[in-house]
């Protein structure tokens, strides 16, 4: 059988159908786009990284001896170890997608993802980036709120003795607080034991132990800042 | 019109640079690989000549029609070779062919000399024997060794190609062979008893 000179028959065609090469302009933007990509899931992976810390560090862990696993269960920051997960993966992803990424072995780059957003998220808690988000998160993105199960929805419990808010008023040795519910309470400080380095001042964010004495008046036993 | 005798001297590189100022230049090219690459699919794919060509005439035009795509930090030849292996994967699922094709002597030859098994069978290659044990591969384990053995890439072009990391490629060659030996060695004892 004759073998048939296929490059002439493929370069015909393509003379014949007119087709012309995809732009350069086409590919520059993908690559750069994979690139994009990569670096935005490590920045994202680093600030949930550095949220996590701040979640940890700023835990009542105290309480865990009061609540047991139970505590652990219901305050770790489940939002923000998801978020690091899909961001690495995602990274890890489209890293592979890049000119050469396929050479590396998948441990080589998870690594080297592990060890840039732990260095670069420790860095971000460090300056203080990890509770200014959550802060701003938690007072500007009322969804937020309701999508995130930790250590704010723990604290949103008085029949349980535990409560948490923002001071509105100062009376005496009272004062006037609205909960992530905005519902007013009242709370009685006669005998709290206020937590340093906290300063009672309106607008102050606080967490309180204590018992509900009436409707909407909460004797407290301690205070301690929100964060 | 092009002067194909003054496309020897130019390197793939070259040649991809001109075929995007004069298409012409690409024949240069398809020329170069056109032999290779229809060994290569048909030693993958196991499908009959016929076939082939028709798949390699799709690797020439997806070739032409993502030439801007091509980065020189790769080589030309993997990156077309990863374009004839992800045509031929998609033509074999499109259509599972049977093979009608066996392999040439010469690429038994090496493929005798690397796994020295000659000690075994006397210098004896059994063409259908390594072709079926070849076959009873696992695809992963047949591409690399094909490309390794067959179409002799190193271990990052063949990571390039199949676009898998250098150490996997090592590893899969590594298993391959093993699995290969075993293969044929199963054939040669079960051809063995059936002649006594």
């Amino acid at each position: 059988m004759e073998n048939k000179d296929i490059s002439q028959i493929a370069f015909a065609r393509i003379k014949g159908e007119g087709i012309k090469p995809i732009s350069r302009q086409i590919f520059s933007i993908k690559r750069v786009l994979f690139w994009v990509i990569v670096g935005t899931s490590l920045i994202i992976g680093a600030l949930a990284f550095s949220l996590i810390l701040s979640a940890l560090f700023n835990n009542d862990w105290d309480l865990y001896n009061k609540f047991g696993f139970n505590f652990i269960l219901r305050t770790l920051p489940y939002f923000w170890f998801i978020s690091l997960i899909i961001f690495t993966i995602l990274g890890e992803y489209y890293y592979r997608k890049t000119l050469l990424g396929h050479r590396r072995q998948f441990i080589v780059i998870m690594g080297f993802y592990m060890i840039s957003t732990i260095a670069f998220g420790s860095g971000l808690y460090l300056v203080g980036v990890g509770n200014y988000i959550e802060q701003s998160l938690f007072e500007k993105a009322p969804k937020y709120r309701n999508f995130i199960i930790n250590r704010h929805e723990f604290w949103s419990h008085p029949e349980v003795g535990l409560l948490s808010g923002k001071i509105i008023l100062i009376v005496d040795n009272q004062l006037t607080i609205i909960d992530s519910e905005n519902f007013i309470w009242i709370i009685k400080m006669d005998n709290a034991f206020i937590n340093e380095p906290l300063e009672l001042k309106v607008g102050e964010r606080v967490n309180i132990i204590g018992d509900i004495t009436d409707v909407n008046v909460f004797d407290a036993k301690e205070i301690r800042p929100w964060m | 019109m092009i002067d194909h005798l003054s496309c020897r001297s130019k390197t793939d590189n070259e040649l991809v640079g001109m075929s995007l100022i004069d298409p012409d230049h690409f024949l240069c090219l398809s020329k170069r690989y056109e032999e290779k690459l229809l060994r290569y699919i048909i030693r993958i794919s196991k499908f009959s000549r016929e076939d082939a060509e028709d798949v390699l005439q799709e690797v020439f035009i997806k070739t032409y029609y993502n030439l801007n795509g091509f980065d020189s930090e790769l080589q030309f030849s993997s990156w077309i070779y990863r374009i004839a292996h992800n045509e031929a994967v998609s033509a074999i699922r499109k259509k599972i062919s049977k093979s009608t094709v066996s392999l040439e002597v010469e690429d038994l030859e090496k493929f005798g000399d690397d796994f020295d098994m000659t000690k075994n069978i006397d210098n004896s290659f059994d063409r259908k024997l390594i072709d079926e044990a070849l076959s009873k591969l696992d695809e992963k384990y047949r591409d690399v060794l094909v490309l390794r053995f067959l179409d002799e890439k190193d271990y990052v072009e063949i990571a390039d190609i199949l676009k898998k990391p250098v150490s996997t490629i090592g590893n899969l060659i590594l298993r391959g062979k093993k699995l290969f030996k075993d293969e044929y060695e199963k054939l040669i004892i079960n051809k063995h008893s059936i002649i006594n």
